[in-house]
């Protein structure tokens, strides 16, 4: 079913400057992949697809997290360069790409969570449901409530597992013990967790295993009943079955939730997503549906990347 | 020779040098323990006579009076209003100093300043605390008093319990400060529901620190509370301390005055013993950790 490249792939180490500038939209997605292979000369040079590039398929979603010509460095060293992106609503948009390429940088963008590190700077923006993320007058606080994150390391706070859970509702004033018990044991159900802890509620959320604390730490997400879900290599300390179980719930908040998981694990996107981008060096070099992304790459970087073959 | 025979021979040397720096650790650890064991033991074997009933419920007699040589009430309620006083200004300071390095430090050009003087001001010997306690709550006022002496107490709180609270509150993860942020807490709120109360057993243990410190502190107290023979909780007046009255009994000419002495020594330590404890247990069981 996957298709291989006969030839080896020469990595790309070259400088980004000295690279070609991008293609023109759409030329190369429309393009059938074995002629692209052809009129491409090895070594195969980055970026071949034009930022502005969106598969139609993307483009005809409804989007609830756009990216425009987003850049961001940490000091001197440029991070993101120009990404844009449009992330569709109730679906599951996988980032992947090598370590540093910038997967995680831009997720931890969507809600400002880089505004925490000194010297980032910022260019472009993005925009949730048309609203901008970056304005200077948008309330952060507000916004990290509707874009919620689950981290790669689980980190439960030190109290017991329904504190931990209802600590949004908490911090934003709520006082009724009722609604607090209906909103931990609706998120706890919602993480697929309420069975297992339901009878120590008020234990140490630290006395769970790894992959309960996890879920716990998307049941602390949820309960604050954000739209866009960011999960940043979530199963990545897990062993696989409770990976698996992270997978299963990721599967089920489609729908009702966006959610955006930057992953290592190809065969967890390929899984659990119905978008891919594939990021390297900091840009986007290819983004579509899930299975065009693994089972019919229109560029030989991102086929060699998730047939495991660099990266 | 034989690739095991090469991999034994090494084996035996690390065997060896492991097994010489676990004894040294042994033997170091077993003199320390003994040494504070030794000074413990020789302090009950010296004081315990001395500590009856009367030492709790009587106050200093002088010699030659009737019911000689009394007891040391005065200074042990002294101390404990004393270092209560010194607590309840010293330690949300010294916490908030922490909190300011800890949290906010890092975009501040004050921070720098701050650790400094922090620095400086918690290794200022005790007794030129007590001449600046003098020059500015005593000479003033017009005679020594109790608010002199708590205050100056918790000038020393300050810097150690800032310190403390600086190095502790670093200590907690990054992560859950992050995990706060982004379910939309402000930063304010990481801190008071998710920072501080992580730190919570370890803040404590630092407070207890510089509790025990100036509970024992005499030389500030010499120039500033003076110290009293009355029963007296009065801040306005001269104020009775344990310290001071240990250091007068001590340098005393009586007998029976340098045994209420010791027991007055056994008294203090047992106290900051078992108010540390309790305390410990209390942070334990209120938040699992400590």
């Amino acid at each position: 079913m996957m298709q291989r490249a006969q030839t080896t792939l020469t990595h790309p180490s070259d400088p980004p400057a000295a690279r070609p500038g991008p293609k023109p939209a759409g030329a190369s997605v429309n393009s059938n992949p074995a002629e692209n292979r052809a009129a491409a000369s090895l070594p195969v040079v980055l970026p071949g697809v034009a930022p502005t590039d969106v598969h139609p398929e993307v483009d005809a979603e409804t989007h609830i997290l756009t990216v425009d010509n987003f850049k961001l460095a940490y000091g001197k060293r440029q991070t993101l360069h120009g990404i844009n992106m449009k992330i569709a609503g109730g679906k599951v948009t996988a980032l992947i790409g090598p370590s540093g390429c910038g997967k995680s940088t831009l997720l931890r963008s969507m809600n400002r969570l880089n505004d925490l590190v000194d010297g980032v700077k910022i260019e472009g923006d993005m925009r949730f449901k048309g609203q901008s993320i970056y304005d200077r007058n948008v309330d952060v606080i507000d916004l990290r409530k509707k874009l919620g994150m689950v981290f790669q390391k689980s980190n439960p706070f030190p109290m017991s597992i329904f504190e931990n859970v209802v600590y949004a509702l908490r911090i934003a004033g709520e006082r009724s013990n009722a609604r607090l018990d209906e909103v931990c044991a609706k998120s706890l159900k919602s993480a697929a967790l309420w069975e297992e802890v339901k009878d120590r509620l008020h234990s140490s959320a630290f006395g769970l295993s790894g992959g309960q604390q996890q879920r716990l730490c998307i049941a602390r997400a949820i309960a604050a009943e954000p739209e866009v879900l960011l999960m940043d290599e979530p199963c990545s300390a897990l062993d696989p079955i409770a990976t698996q179980k992270v997978e299963e719930l990721i599967y089920e908040l489609r729908g009702k939730y966006t959610v955006v998981i930057v992953t290592h694990n190809m065969h967890q996107a390929a899984r659990c997503s119905d978008y891919t981008a594939f990021m390297y060096m900091g840009r986007i070099i290819e983004y579509g549906p899930t299975e065009a992304i693994f089972v019919r790459p229109h560029l030989k970087e991102t086929e060699a990347y998730v047939t495991g073959r660099f990266g | 020779m034989s690739l095991t025979a090469i991999s034994k021979r090494k084996n035996t040397k690390a065997r060896i040098i492991s097994g010489f720096m676990y004894s040294l650790c042994v033997i170091f650890t077993g003199f320390i323990l003994s040494l504070l064991l030794w000074v413990v033991g020789y302090l009950i074997k010296i004081g315990w006579q001395s500590v009856t009933v009367a030492f709790f419920t009587q106050v200093q007699i002088p010699y030659g009076a009737e019911g000689y040589p009394g007891g040391m009430l005065n200074g042990l309620l002294g101390t404990l209003v004393l270092v209560g006083m010194a607590a309840v200004v010293g330690i949300p300071i010294g916490m908030l100093a922490g909190i300011f390095l800890s949290e906010y430090g890092a975009n501040s050009k004050l921070s720098s300043p701050v650790r400094f003087v922090a620095d400086v001001l918690a290794g200022v010997p005790s007794i030129v605390v007590g001449i600046l306690g003098y020059e500015l709550l005593v000479v003033p006022i017009g005679n020594y008093n109790g608010w002199a002496g708590a205050l100056t107490l918790a000038f020393i709180m300050v810097p150690i319990v800032a310190r403390t609270t600086e190095e502790m509150l670093r200590l907690v993860p990054h992560s859950y400060r992050e995990a706060s942020i982004a379910l939309g807490a402000t930063k304010a709120r990481t801190i008071l529901r998710v920072v501080v109360p992580s730190a919570a057993g370890s803040l404590i243990t630092g407070v207890m620190l510089a509790l025990a410190r100036v509970a024992g502190e005499t030389a500030p107290l010499l120039f500033t509370a003076l110290g009293s023979r009355l029963l007296t909780v009065n801040p306005n007046q001269p104020f009775p301390s344990l310290t001071k009255q240990i250091y007068d009994y001590a340098t005393g000419p009586y007998e029976a005055q340098k045994r209420m002495a010791w027991a007055g020594i056994l008294v203090l330590i047992s106290l900051i013993f078992v108010f540390n404890l309790s305390v410990r247990l209390i942070a334990r069981s209120k938040h699992g950790t400590a």
